[in-house]
């Protein structure tokens, strides 16, 4: 039964949740609170099933593809979004959650790869460790993101005098500058967490006489541009206390989701050792639940091949001889 | 049901205010209610709006119904008023119209500030003391269970209740709650002494607030009102360091200059090191340079803002009103139709047992003659009996139902009784 669950399910219980969410803004209704909760829940349990499914009946799951990771991202901001509405079922959460849920699953959908990864025992842990990292400082992001989108929002709002506009009741700024200032300490823990053990990964990796990858790789790239700039971001807020930060964090967290957004665009979108476009899938295969995670994640730079005995791998750009591990 | 009684439609105040009940004097009249009309429901409602007795009376009570009349004559009574000064002051409403009015008022669609939330509570206060003091009845039971019912579908199919539209109550629940999550650790500054600062200082407390200073140019006046307001007075050349640790401002000076000009407040603004205030301007003229609200951080409202949001309020109000009484007529037509139904009640007993006895004695009569029927087939017997009985009964029961919308259906009934045989 399971096996029925497919993501359209679960996206269309989302999608509904969204346009109730949007319908507050037209008219009331006494039962749109319990729908617009139904369908969230319903929608999560069709996508619990659909990743249980996968994480059954794919090795390496969960985390076992870039698919899997987008999926479970957006069912983490899924799971956000209930508890809120759950304990604040007046604000309009959805407004700004949901729409990044269904970007998260429709670019796991249309773009992201769905090819399972063989494992790699020997990485099992660091991998999981950093795809897992990873996969929480983006949904922190993410959340941060939203809460810094509703601080403008509202912040523009009380200072144009106006009253708030029907249907739509956002959280107090200083309740968003909180959530908004813990998000970024989150986010920073997270990356530095998915980076360290990125690096564990690559020393594996040398130990088993593999290449390291480039420091210049895209998403590498971006993804330490990204830690700079939290930890940056960091420092500055550390200097006010939380009632004082405000907008600063608003911004800061907007600046954040840009990094996140180019990272993973270069992850879906260039050729990268991350599982660019371009890149033999065979040779994704071989990476084991090191790269999986890792890859899926899109910020390590831990290679897209590993094997600890080293001899049966390509090196991107480089002949290979690949015997394919996927397995289906 | 009967509702007889003054609201700030058309009644004075100083009318209202000989009219009205303490809790003890509302005990003490239901209590003389009970020995003067006794068997006669009663509910007394009594705000600083309104002052309302619902009265009703089922089966043998109803000829000690009280009347208009007598129900004026009871207040003016028990308040030692004569009865003619009160008489023409009164209205009264009967049956649907008195249902409608006691939903109308629990949704308080028929208050000063329509929306405002305390009539609900009020509306519950007084049906509980009517209920412990053993007042109420059937009819006044379902009446206020109907209403509060009522209230509830309009406050959460409605924003009727959500739109303030008083200034202070816009200050605070449409701006202050916008920015700051609690009170209880936020720092109240009040400058001057205005009406609106203490309502406004009221809402906020409610919510929690409770370290409040008070700026006035008389130390005296700062320290009555601190006393009054559970703050402490501060002296008005200290206004720059409470306004440098200040989360709220409200102002209400009678200054005819600015009190904080944009140069003054650069400095406070220093120390505060960009901690967000909110600053309520009532003053008019303003107390405050409105250059100081585009600082960042800084929320600057004035009545002028103010009155904007409440008339928006108030227009989003007016759209919502249609649909509230759509409610209360839905909610109306249902109670009623459920009320006239009762009437019918004995009619649709005697039916029931004026069927059940023939039913019975064919039964008997048709079992006897089948001896080998085994026990199932004799309940399968029974219950095509039944089943008959029912579809029988049911246009009749069913046309009883479809009168009892429109009022008693008393030819209905009188027809039914001749039909039938039926005796009351």
């Amino acid at each position: 039964m399971l096996a029925g669950v497919q993501i359209i399910c679960f996206a269309a219980s989302y999608a509904v949740a969204f346009i109730l969410e949007v319908s507050r803004m037209v008219f009331r209704s006494g039962v749109r609170g319990a729908l617009m909760l139904g369908f969230a829940a319903a929608g999560l349990v069709a996508h619990t099933a659909y990743l249980y499914h996968r994480a059954v009946n794919t090795p390496g799951s969960p985390l076992s593809s870039e698919q899997d990771w987008y999926l479970i991202a957006a069912w983490l901001l899924v799971a956000v979004y209930l508890y809120l509405m759950w304990y604040h079922p007046r604000q309009s959460f959805g407004l700004f959650l949901l729409p990044l849920v269904l970007a998260l699953i429709g670019v796991g959908k249309l773009l992201a790869r769905s090819e399972p990864f063989a494992r790699e025992p020997a990485s099992r842990v660091w991998g999981l460790i950093h795809g897992t990292a990873i996969l929480l400082a983006t949904v922190t992001v993410l959340v941060g993101f939203a809460a810094g989108v509703m601080y403008l929002h509202q912040d523009r709002r009380l200072k144009r005098k106006l009253p708030p506009p029907r249907g739509v009741r956002l959280p107090s700024l200083e309740w968003l500058a909180r959530v908004n200032g813990r998000a970024l300490v989150v986010a920073v823990l997270m990356l530095v967490v998915g980076v360290v053990s990125g690096v564990v990964l690559s020393a594996l990796r040398r130990a088993g006489g593999l290449d390291l990858l480039p420091w210049h790789d895209p998403v590498v790239f971006a993804t330490l541009v990204m830690l700079l700039w939290l930890l940056s971001a960091v420092a500055i807020t550390a200097r006010y206390p939380i009632q004082r930060q405000g907008r600063k964090v608003a911004y800061l967290t907007l600046v954040s989701f840009v990094f996140l957004a180019v990272a993973l665009a270069a992850m879906l979108l260039l050729d990268t050792a991350h599982g660019g476009k371009n890149q033999d899938n065979t040779a994704r295969a071989a990476v084991g639940w090191v790269v999986p995670a890792a890859k899926a994640a899109g910020f390590t730079h831990v290679i897209a091949e590993s094997d600890c005995s080293g001899s049966r791998f390509r090196v991107p750009g480089r002949p290979h001889n690949v015997h394919s591990h996927t397995e289906a | 049901m009967q509702v007889v009684g003054c609201s700030h439609h058309g009644t004075s105040i100083a009318l209202r205010e000989r009219l009205a009940f303490s809790g003890e004097q509302a005990a003490e009249a239901l209590d003389r209610w009970r020995r003067v009309f006794p068997g006669v429901e009663a509910v007394l409602l009594s705000t600083c709006n309104r002052v309302e007795l619902y009265s009703a009376a089922a089966g043998a009570a109803e000829a000690a119904a009280p009347d208009r009349q007598q129900v004026a004559g009871f207040l003016a009574q028990f308040h030692r008023i004569e009865p003619r000064e009160i008489a023409d002051a009164l209205y009264c409403h009967r049956h649907a119209e008195a249902v409608r009015h006691l939903f109308t008022v629990a949704s308080s669609l028929d208050s000063m500030v329509v929306g405002e939330p305390q009539i609900l509570a009020q509306v519950k206060q007084a049906y509980d003391l009517a209920t412990r003091s053993d007042n109420t009845g059937p009819i006044t039971h379902a009446a206020f269970q109907a209403a509060l019912k009522c209230a509830r579908r309009v406050a959460s199919e409605t924003a009727i209740h959500r739109r303030r539209v008083s200034i202070p109550s816009v200050a605070v629940a449409d701006f202050a709650k916008q920015i700051f999550e609690r009170f209880d650790d936020k720092h109240v500054v009040v400058l001057g002494a205005g009406e609106m600062a203490e309502e406004t200082l009221r809402y906020l407390q409610d919510d929690g607030a409770h370290q409040v200073t008070v700026v006035n140019r008389s130390y005296e006046r700062a320290a009555q009102l601190a006393e009054a307001w559970r703050g402490q007075a501060v002296a008005w050349d200290q206004l720059a360091e409470a306004l440098a640790t200040a989360d709220l401002v409200v102002s209400t000076t009678g200054s005819a200059e600015t009190v904080v000009t944009r140069e003054a407040f650069a400095g406070i603004e220093r120390a505060r090191h960009g901690r967000p205030l909110f600053i309520l301007d009532l003053a008019v003229p303003r107390d405050f340079d409105p250059a100081i609200g585009e600082r960042p951080g800084v929320y600057l409202y004035s009545v002028d803002d103010l009155l904007a949001a409440c008339e928006q309020n108030r227009a989003e109000r007016d759209r919502e009103l249609p649909a509230a009484l759509r409610i209360i007529e839905q909610e109306t037509g249902r109670f009623m139709a459920e009320l006239y139904h009762q009437a019918t009640g004995p009619i649709i007993q005697q039916l029931l047992a004026g069927w059940q006895k023939p039913k019975e004695e064919e039964l008997a009569r048709l079992l006897n003659r089948l001896p080998g029927l085994d026990a199932k087939g004799q309940d399968e017997v029974r219950r095509a009996f039944d089943r008959l009985i029912n579809k029988l009964l049911h246009p009749p029961l069913q046309s009883l139902r479809d009168e009892s919308r429109e009022g008693i259906p008393s030819r209905l009934m009188d027809a039914l009784r001749k039909l039938f045989q039926l005796k009351d």
